[in-house]
């Protein structure tokens, strides 16, 4: 991303400010924004021991949380805005589970829009990269109910601001 | 079951609680995911209601005040490994090996309830269809793929 003009860096940093304290389940689950541009972000997740499954490594639920999460900042980033979206469906294949200690790094694009549906694909592995643990695909309503995201954030000079 | 739950319930005031096998013991008090989502099991009549309580950190829209969706789709698994265990008396967890999810409705802050259905138990493959309601209205529905 080091390419990248100061809107993807004020993107970077908005994104960071949603995903990060503001935000009640990111917050305690860890969830960080490491990339986001071009309709692609990478996220990841830092073990912890309340998001553990019974082997110690992050329990899969977490890793779909995360993948969930990854697959809406992806669409956002493609759409160049955070207006509303919702999940319509999602499918994750689970290769491999986590080991305990692992951080899990996620990482999804947006690779079609159409209409008011957002197509997205994506995968989990270890952060180190060497170990596919999930790939998800799925598809998200484009301007669903309620208020964009980045509404609050542009006035306080945000993404389009 | 009807009856150790009876029983359970005199150490509670509302609810009758399921007494659960060793595996689903395992499976709801020693993964400590599970414990943090807040899952709870209820012995209604002569069907378990599994059921999760909204809370801060299940929250997907904060504008919405809605249940994320990995948080719909680790209930929605959770309760389908529950059940699977119970009904089929496994001696250990199944592996959840792929799931898909159709999110229908916002699922908004409340008390959501999990009702699964296994729909085919093989020798190496159990398929799960799990239907999600708030109040009475339909929000989701999963499909998980289980190994033995």
């Amino acid at each position: 991303m080091k390419g990248d003009t100061g809107m993807a860096d004020r993107y970077l940093t908005m994104a960071k400010t949603f995903f990060g304290t503001s935000h009640p389940l990111f917050n305690a689950f860890g969830v960080e924004v490491e990339e986001i541009g071009k309709g692609r972000a990478v996220m990841s997740i830092r073990p912890q021991p309340f998001l553990a499954g019974r082997g110690g490594g992050v329990h899969r639920g977490v890793i779909v949380t995360l993948l969930d999460t990854n697959c809406g900042l992806a669409i956002f980033s493609r759409l160049g805005d955070m207006r509303p979206i919702a999940t319509i469906d999602l499918r994750v294949d689970f290769i491999a589970e986590a080991g305990a200690g692992n951080a899990v790094t996620s990482e999804v694009e947006c690779y079609a829009v159409k209409g008011d549906i957002a197509y997205v694909r994506g995968r989990a592995s270890t952060d180190s990269g060497d170990q596919l643990l999930a790939t998800v695909s799925g598809s998200f309503a484009v301007g669903t109910l309620g208020p964009a995201f980045d509404s609050s954030m542009k006035e306080k000079g945000g993404v389009n601001g | 079951m009807a009856d150790s739950g009876a029983q359970a319930a005199g150490n509670h005031n509302e609810a009758k609680v399921v007494l659960l096998n060793p595996v689903q013991a395992q499976l709801l008090e020693k993964t400590p995911f599970v414990g943090f989502l807040g899952i709870e099991l209820i012995d209604s009549a002569d069907e378990i209601i599994y059921q999760l309580t909204f809370r801060d950190q299940h929250i997907g829209n904060p504008l919405l005040r809605t249940f994320h969706g990995g948080i719909l789709a680790s209930f929605g698994e959770i309760s389908a490994a529950l059940h699977v265990t119970g009904v089929l008396g496994l001696d250990s967890e199944p592996h959840c090996e792929s799931m898909t999810f159709d999110y229908l409705r916002p699922a908004f802050a409340g008390t959501i309830r999990a009702v699964p259905r296994i729909i085919r138990s093989g020798k190496r493959f159990i398929v799960v269809s799990v239907d999600i309601y708030l109040d009475q209205t339909l929000v989701s529905m999963g499909r998980f793929i289980y190994t033995r």
